[in-house]
């Protein structure tokens, strides 16, 4: 074989991948868009209100790891004790920070140490001291540092409801959001795990922990990143709940039951990618003892996190996402294409590894063996220009596809420039951002095989209270959605 | 060459094509959204005030008569509004108004609609509007395949709440579908006590399904009637353990002290869930003669049945807090860091603080309880209250204690 004939031969592979992928991505589209219209439908004869005096829901634990949060947990935990639920308490699992998080809380709340035995059911670093508050069901739980996994293992072992929602510090939730990612478990026992919709909260406008505006930023990078989330939760992770195999529940806010979440062994604290990690690992311990389960997805805007802002950050984190991605692949290897794990076996960790791992690395090599294919002259030039048109029309039809589905049925921006504005985003991040992405992607393989275990860290800018804009910038380990 | 240009031309047409139409759908969405927005609120503004007027007046308004399918539905919605807030004769006027405005024959038509969607709503609105003939075909709702249609009927059926209801409800307690169980329960406990007879016979169905969900809803609507046949599902050999468990919870929440017996005979059950119900149960009732019972069950392998049996204890005033003292000196170590946690989270320890100076018995008692704590190990709250009590002779009373005990 010549060098010609490898570049058309890689070239014509790419263009078979290329296919392939669009077409699981229109598959995946097209489910959705019904899922979310009867999801929608559904919705309106849900009587939240009914629920929210039912008898039969149960309670929830909300976890919340906490490290160097000073400046925002005390307005946090408030916001997440008056969430609307029947009956819930909040665990605060202050994981060594470094700086005033506990004393903060220990003032706010008027907390004190207590007795209380802790059934210890999940390993984890050793806890200093359980607090209580007197008035407020609140606990926290004073720990050595041992990461966000150990952390949110500790909250898991303290919690007292069989419910456990687990969540980032800094995130923001709406009003009934508990309601309505407990609602798929209230309604039936076999549910082990909701994940909720995370949308990009930097540009939108917060008062006393609450969103009072959805809009979109100035900047265009979280811009980039709306788009993509949408497609990402909207398009995807709907149809692959569907399908029974989603994989991940995004780190930021999800539900478990405690017990499932137990029996799995909680979260891996020596991965990167503990969120995917650990619900691939609830799908095979599940299977494994042959147990009937569902791991849901509600497809309703029901939390906001701030996303990076600045290429550095976003890097870092993508190449987190990317090395997470493998670590768990490679854990939970035998389970690919293994009939055994079922949907999960075989459709959702396929996906993983043949679109989601090897994407980029088939990209990079689409874009090297195009330009050497025109430099030698074996490629058609008029076909690979038309191959290339078609590459990025279709990229921005995915995008415009999201925002339609979003306006059609779930109707966030209010907007009309946020709506323009964001269907510009999908055009432009063609060109660009997403070689960006490929690019971190890739490097996140070359660091995985070398062993790199860096968490990144996030800095936050802070979310805008309305009328009084504030800055913060702080270093977490735990703060970035995925 | 001409070939590969119009493959090219093809793809850029197609593209920018497929890419238009979302976006134009995009946009048209929010245009159509925005001017129905806008409609409704005018359409709605102006029902209001009809209606409004009508109610004032006692007459009704002819703007409210011979309205068009959209008014209709828009009117439903605004008297359903009305409704929650209206009681007595104002209220069964506007039933008979929306008989009149041909609300009620227009949802009686709409059940037979073949799009489950306007079925539901249809059902939604009869649950108002419809009356005890509505009860008829809102039942036959309650096998329709899809389970948003059931749920909506069930709902509606609880709003209007005759004994046929009950009945109806109560039979579908088995239906495959855990969301319509689910939702049957919830609307029977709506109803109230008219359920009960429905419910024992779901009880008595041998359907576990059925039985969890009755027994926990008899215990909800606390159906003192339901208790020989909650006693017999507790002592039955034939039952499942969650039937037994909820019968145990129910008997407690009905609060019986003659059922007693009952529960006292079901803590020798083989599987913990039972055992750890009847425990709650128990100190529900608070009957005395229980608290040897509860002791033993705070000693039990079971984390769950202990911690139950812990808090039943705390449920008793001075009797269950001796009881809980004595516990502290057991050999057992979970069941001693359970009884003093109890102790710390019903707030007896800082209470019993306070009594320390106290001469007689209550003084003797609060000297033991705190000399019990500490030799437990259970030190980080009395310390807390050493240094934070407002009372700085209670304060003093309790260093004193701690080092006495410590001494000793």
């Amino acid at each position: 074989m010549t060098l010609s004939d490898f570049i058309v031969f890689v070239n014509y592979f790419v263009l078979g991948y290329f296919l392939a992928i669009n077409g699981v991505y229109l598959a995946l589209y097209l489910i959705s868009f019904f899922e979310i219209a009867d999801y929608v439908r559904r919705e309106t004869f849900s009587g939240f209100s009914e629920l929210f005096g039912s008898n039969y829901a149960p309670p929830v634990s909300v976890v919340v790891p906490a490290y160097n949060e000073e400046a925002t947990i005390v307005s946090s935990v408030r916001s997440f004790l008056t969430l609307h639920y029947p009956l819930h308490q909040v665990v605060v699992v202050n994981d060594g920070s470094r700086d005033g998080t506990l004393e903060a809380l220990i003032e706010e709340f008027d907390l004190y140490e207590s007795d209380q035995p802790v059934r210890m059911q999940l390993k984890t670093a050793p806890l200093r001291c359980v607090y209580t508050a007197p008035h407020e069901r609140l606990v926290v739980v004073d720990k050595e540092n041992g990461g966000k996994s150990d952390a949110l293992n500790a909250g898991v072992s303290v919690a007292s409801y069989p419910l456990v929602c687990c969540m980032d510090a800094d995130i923001i939730l709406e009003e009934d959001a508990l309601l309505r990612i407990a609602r798929p478990m209230i309604e039936s026992g076999s549910v082990a795990a909701v994940g909720g919709i995370v949308r990009v909260a930097n540009g939108c406008e917060f008062e006393k922990g609450r969103i009072v505006k959805v809009k979109t930023p100035r900047k265009a990078l979280p811009n980039f990143q709306i788009v993509e989330y949408l497609r990402a939760f909207i398009a995807s992770r709907t149809a692959w709940s569907k399908l029974g195999c989603l994989m991940i529940i995004s780190g930021a806010f999800g539900m478990f039951r405690r017990r499932d979440l137990i029996s799995a062994g909680g979260y891996a604290s020596d991965t990167v990618g503990e969120d995917m990690e650990l619900v691939t690992r609830m799908h095979r311990v599940l299977l494994e003892n042959e147990r009937e389960y569902r791991i849901s997805f509600v497809p309703d805007p029901i939390a906001w996190t701030e996303v990076p802002d600045t290429l550095r950050v976003l890097g870092r984190q993508r190449d987190r996402w990317h090395r997470g991605l493998i670590d768990t692949l490679f854990r939970h290897r035998k389970m690919i294409f293994n009939p055994r794990y079922g949907a999960a076996g075989m459709l959702g960790l396929p996906y993983f590894l043949i679109f989601e791992l090897f994407g980029p690395v088939v990209e990079l090599l689409g874009y090297i063996a195009f330009v050497a294919g025109l430099a030698l002259g074996v490629l058609n030039a008029e076909f690979a220009l038309a191959f290339l048109l078609v590459a990025v029309g279709l990229g921005v039809l995915l995008s415009t596809a999201a925002v339609f589905l979003e306006e059609l049925r779930l109707e966030r921006y209010p907007r009309w420039r946020d709506l323009l504005k964001l269907t510009a985003y999908g055009v432009l991040e063609n060109f660009g951002y997403r070689q960006l992405n490929t690019f971190w992607r890739v490097k996140a393989i070359v660091s995985y095989l070398r062993k790199s275990t860096d968490w990144g860290a996030m800095e936050r800018r802070g979310f805008q209270e309305r009328k009084e804009p504030r800055l913060r910038e702080k270093a977490s380990r735990q703060g970035d959605i995925r | 060459m001409m070939q590969g240009l119009s493959l090219t031309l093809w793809a850029v047409v197609l593209m920018v094509v497929l890419n238009v139409v979302l976006v134009t759908l995009t946009l048209g969405t929010k245009v159509v959204r925005s001017v129905r927005e806008r409609t409704t609120k005018s359409r709605m503004n102006r029902l209001e005030s009809a209606l409004d007027e009508s109610l004032v007046s006692g007459e009704v308004h002819p703007g409210l008569l011979r309205l068009g399918d959209r008014d209709m539905d828009l009117l439903a919605l605004l008297m359903i509004d009305y409704l929650s807030m209206l009681r007595g004769a104002q209220r069964e006027w506007l039933v008979a108004l929306a008989e009149e405005a041909g609300l009620v024959m227009r949802y009686f038509m709409r059940l037979r609609a073949s799009n489950r969607w306007r079925k539901a709503r249809a059902a939604e609105n009869l649950g108002y509007f419809g009356g005890p003939e509505a009860v008829a075909p809102l039942t036959e709702l309650l096998s329709h395949p899809d389970e948003t249609v059931r749920a909506v009927a069930a709902r509606a059926l609880a709003r209007i709440g005759t004994p046929e209801v009950a009945e109806a409800l109560a039979r579908t307690l088995n239906d495959p579908s855990e969301l319509t169980r689910l939702r049957m329960a919830e609307n029977l406990e709506r109803i109230g006590p008219l359920a009960t007879g429905p419910l024992v016979e779901a009880l008595e169905s041998g359907d576990p399904r059925a039985q969890v969900l009755a027994a926990r809803i008899l215990g909800n609507l606390r159906a003192a009637k339901a208790s020989p046949f909650l006693c017999r599902a507790l002592s039955s050999a034939d039952t499942l353990t969650d039937v037994r468990a909820q019968a145990a919870l129910a008997l407690g929440k009905i609060g019986n002290p003659e059922d007693v017996p009952a529960l006292q005979k079901a803590t020798e059950d083989e599987d913990w869930p039972v055992r750890a119900q009847v425990a709650n149960a128990l100190g529900m009732i608070g009957d005395l003669s229980t608290i040897p019972t509860l002791k033993r069950l705070s000693v039990d392998e079971e984390w769950w049945v202990r911690l139950n049996a812990s808090r039943a204890l705390a449920n008793f005033g001075p009797a269950g807090e001796r009881a809980l003292v004595e516990i502290l000196e057991s050999d057992d170590p979970f069941a001693r860091d359970r009884a003093a946690a109890t102790l710390e989270e019903r707030g007896t320890v800082r209470r019993v603080v306070e009594e320390l100076r106290l001469q007689g018995e209550r003084g003797a008692g609060a000297r033991a309880m705190v000399s019990a704590m500490m030799r437990t190990g259970a030190v980080r709250y009395l310390e807390r209250l050493a240094r934070t009590m407002p009372d700085e002779a209670a304060r003093s009373a309790l260093v004193r204690t701690m080092e006495e005990t410590r001494d000793s």
